[in-house]
């Protein structure tokens, strides 16, 4: 019999399938659809706002006291974030896909020694351990902004804007959707010295529109990253940061951001002024796009390996339909198939399907705020003209995308009474509430740090 | 839902004209195109998020096989306001319903507009042939040898590509010596009757191609103790809905429904190997012809199965007999790679083959994670398709082949066979791959000692 049956596939269910199953439970994935993974950025966001929405937080473990009481931060406590960040990080590790600290560049700023992610495993002294903890990096965001981050894969950690070397934002005449002329401008406007440039995608292509998997697809062809390489070379001048569209390749990422920083790294004696040191010519890094996201793609990939692995079946396209509750214990679930529901029976359940965006969450026409599976109850506002403040904009986000399952500490859903709805039932990710995940870019800090608690919740509960 | 209650049984997606509502829950995320396995190695096909919901908006509602509350709007559309061409390109495989988190009926999108196209501007003969599996099965079948002959030459095959543009190399059934009819009717004295009924729906392949794999279907289901009765019965009318002939479909689709009434009414189950034919029949045929609200085809869509999904159901009550025994000799696993088709996955109901499978002792099964073999029915064995099938399906081949990697020390033996539930995938995978393909059933046959896996025949019969 099953032990787990985690609700949804983005990931919170996906890390907490790995935890579980890792801890010895029989563990099952369903979900309506693919994972909201391929919406993220591909970085974990731990917490880059509080509720006001005024200052950028700078080291998420200082302001974790200033986080409302019930937000699911407060019940873990630091140390337990920091558990589940170290597990998520050996986990990306082992399945080839390393994220470091996004603050630790502060360490090595300036052209003199810029910073080259691919050697920091290899680095024997190990200084960057002595960055402050919970201390959150700064990477530039789509729109040249800052994006406040705690870890980042290999190929966005140059992106730091605590380094103070000039920038080189670089596109595709002809890719949708990234302007890097606008992300410079913007750079600029903060002070930064930055440039941009367009390479003409008729030297790797005759396709004359491209999106970011179509490109990050053709980059993964050793011939066209050879012409990258050089387009890329060509383009940078000695000492510059290049920044390119989150599309370096899918299946073979880690090899072209290899050959990149080795080129970057070779000095380049046609560029160095006669008499001065020779100075490496560019270090690179990836700047996250519109959905599709390449970096969120290559997430996803490498824990669907890592379940494959732990021999965990995901099975996608199972819309629930029903439920059989018996007391305070959940007997079964139905989903949707062709012709009859297909019942799901497991000794516990993880919800794990997502807020508002993710499907986990539904407001209706009369302002009725629902989470989707269970019919659990909710604190978001049960009425319409309570969901939104008046300002689009308004840097305290809106009520309803703050709604959400109620959890106790071992995160499983409260009644209204304070009490657990059922026994067997664990909720975690974007669907819990007192916490806004987008607003307070904690969307994946959330996902990790929850679905790695509730997974160990159950499994200690067996 | 979250009471003391029976499941909510209704399925609340099935309303009328469900497809073309269902392109409302479009949010543009663009996941359906991360997974398109057809517009990954294509730039024939725009991609499934362009050619579906996005056009469809823009589309001449109204004709053929699109009803609004106007009802039907009779005249054809006038040249130029047809869909554009490119939807052809779509293979139908699904697999963008199956991520799409919000429940686009993608592929049936496509699916309709290009029989607006087919209603517009007619049909090849090729397309035309191709969607007559029935025909075609039924005129080979008077001389097989003679039509094997004449059909597989390297000539006709030549001549066909270029007469008719079917692919040279395409991977074509040849027609068995004996219909499964015919074995039916030659074995009716050893037939198990019994008090216990279901219904055998073969569909064409199993008819005239394959009839071993309906021999090994009523060899287990008669080991449970079932009586099989297989009725006359038409094509499901699949090859005809995903070649846009839809007025033909619905005449099959209609047949079908009269004559499975009565089985129907007398409470026998519709069970299928074909998992294509049997999703025709539970989704695809309702919804692409409007017929969701016909009571018979609702009753037949209520009481379709596919076989393992109903053996699944007897082995959860546990009337699966037990004397499952090994499928090899030796002390070596049987390697078993097998890919769930995506017209099973379709189904919504899990992978049942895996879970039975896994009950054959000695068994290694290694579940592919390919998103399609390519083929999709009649599309890859069109000429100017027959490319993009083989590229689609390499993810699959090489996942085969890596299985039986030797120089892998993962790997402890050979691979001799593969399995997969959809005849016409078989066919491509033992063309793609190199090895033999079976059905599940045919495995669990020979696992129960009624079958011969290597000759394809039963066990114990002259």
């Amino acid at each position: 019999m099953t032990d787990l049956l985690i609700i949804g596939a983005g990931l919170t269910g996906l890390f907490a399938a790995c935890t579980a199953a890792r801890a010895g439970l029989n563990v099952r994935v369903i979900a309506q659809g693919a994972g909201t993974t391929h919406w993220h950025a591909g970085t974990i966001d731990l917490l880059g706002y509080l509720p006001d929405g005024r200052q950028p937080v700078a080291n998420w473990m200082q302001a974790l006291g200033r986080l409302p009481p019930a937000h699911p931060y407060r019940l873990l406590g630091a140390a337990s974030i920091a558990n589940a960040l170290d597990a998520f990080q050996q986990l990306a590790a082992a399945a080839g896909l390393p994220y470091e600290r996004a603050a630790a560049s502060i360490d090595s700023p300036g052209p003199s020694a810029p910073s080259q992610p691919i050697d920091r495993e290899d680095d024997p002294s190990g200084h960057f351990t002595d960055i402050a903890p919970g201390r959150n990096g700064q990477l530039i965001s789509p729109v040249g902004a800052a994006r406040p981050v705690f870890l980042a894969p290999h190929a966005q950690l140059a992106a730091s804007l605590e380094d103070e070397r000039p920038l080189l934002i670089i596109g595709f005449n002809g890719m949708t959707d990234f302007y890097p002329a606008l992300i410079a401008e913007n750079l600029r406007r903060q002070g930064r010295p930055a440039r941009s440039a367009l390479l003409p995608l008729s030297r790797l292509t005759n396709r004359r529109d491209h999106n970011t998997i179509q490109l990050a697809r053709l980059l993964d062809q050793p011939a066209a990253q050879e012409m990258l390489i050089e387009m890329v070379s060509d383009a940078a001048a000695t000492g510059e940061r290049i920044g390119l569209p989150a599309v370096l390749g899918l299946k073979t990422h880690t090899r072209l951001l290899a050959k990149l920083h080795q080129a970057g790294s070779a000095p380049d004696r046609r560029k160095t002024p006669p008499g001065s040191p020779l100075q490496p010519p560019f270090s690179l890094f990836e700047i996250p796009t519109l959905p599709p996201s390449v970096p969120g793609m290559r997430l996803d990939a490498s824990l669907r390996a890592q379940l494959t692995r732990l021999r965990v079946r995901v099975e996608i396209g199972m819309k629930v339909c029903g439920v059989r509750t018996a007391g305070r214990r959940i007997e079964w679930i139905e989903t949707e198939s062709g012709s009859r529901p297909l019942r799901h029976t497991a000794r516990n359940y993880l919800l794990a399907t997502g807020g508002i965006l993710g499907g986990g969450i539904r407001g209706d026409r009369c302002g009725r705020v629902r989470e989707t599976v269970f019919d659990l109850p909710l604190t978001a506002p049960q009425t319409r003209s309570q969901w939104l403040r008046p300002i689009f904009l308004d840097k305290r986000g809106h009520p309803v995308f703050q709604g959400g399952v109620p959890v106790d500490t071992r995160f499983r859903p409260l009644d209204r009474d304070g009490a657990p709805v059922y026994d067997n039932l664990w909720a975690a990710g974007s669907v819990l509430a007192h916490t806004d995940p987008i607003r307070e870019r904690s969307r994946e800090g959330i996902a990790i740090a929850t679905g790695f608690a509730a997974a160990h919740s159950v499994a200690n509960g067996q | 839902m979250n009471q003391d209650s029976p499941p909510v049984a209704a399925m609340q997606s099935i309303q009328p004209n469900s497809v073309g509502i269902s392109l409302n829950a479009c949010i543009k995320c663009n996941i359906c195109v991360s997974y398109c396995p057809v517009s990954e190695v294509t730039d024939s096909f725009p991609g499934p998020k362009y050619a579906a919901p996005q056009s469809e908006r823009f589309r001449e509602i109204g004709y053929p096989y699109f009803q609004d509350a106007a009802g039907d709007n009779p005249s054809p559309p006038g040249r130029g306001r047809v869909p554009d061409a490119s939807v052809d390109y779509c293979s139908g495989c699904r697999v963008c319903n199956e991520v799409c988190p919000t429940g686009v009926r993608i592929a049936e999108i496509n699916a309709r507009a290009r029989a607006r196209i087919v209603a517009a501007e007619g049909l090849s003969l090729r397309n035309r042939l191709l969607g007559r599996s029935d025909l075609l099965g039924r005129v080979g079948s008077v001389a097989p040898a003679l039509a094997n002959a004449l059909l597989h030459h390297p000539l006709s095959r030549r001549l066909a590509a270029v007469l008719f543009g079917v692919a040279e190399r395409a991977p074509l059934p040849r027609w068995h010596n004996r219909t499964f009819s015919r074995w039916l009717k030659r074995t009716r004295s050893r037939r198990l009757r019994s008090e216990r009924k279901v219904v055998y729906f073969h569909g064409c392949a199993t008819q005239h191609y394959e009839p071993f794999v309906g021999m090994a279907a009523v060899l287990v289901l008669e080991h449970l103790g079932y009586e099989v009765v297989v009725p006359p019965q038409s094509c499901c009318g699949l090859p005809l809905l995903s070649n846009g002939e839809f007025s033909a479909a619905e005449t099959y689709h209609r047949r079908n429904v009269a004559q499975f009434a009565d089985y129907i009414q007398a409470g026998y189950p519709i069970l299928g190997a074909s998992t294509s034919c049997t999703l025709t029949l539970k989704e695809e045929a309702p919804e692409l012809l409007d017929l969701e609200g016909d009571e018979g085809t609702q009753a037949l869509k209520r009481n379709t199965w596919d076989i393992f999904e109903w053996l699944r159901e007897r082995e959860n009550q546990g009337q699966l007999p037990a004397g499952l025994g090994p499928l090899n000799n030796g002390q070596e696993p049987f390697i078993l790679p097998y890919h769930a088709p995506c017209q099973l996955r379709a189904h919504r109901i899990g992978k049942p083959a895996l879970d039975l499978l896994a009950l054959i002792p000695g068994i290694d099964l290694r579940e592919s994670h390919a998103r399609c073999c390519g083929i999709a029915g009649t599309y890859g064995l069109k000429s100017e398709k027959y490319q993009i099938a083989m590229d689609v399906g390499a993810e699959l081949f090489d996942f085969v082949a890596a299985q039986g990697n030797t120089s892998d020390p993962a790997v402890q033996g050979a691979v001799s066979f593969t399995a997969c539930d959809s005849e016409t995938c078989r066919w491509q995978l033992e063309h793609g791959a190199g090895l033999p393909s079976r059905h599940p059933i045919e495995l669990l046959a020979a696992s129960y000692g009624l079958y011969d896996l290597q000759a394809r025949q039963p066990l114990n019969e002259n």
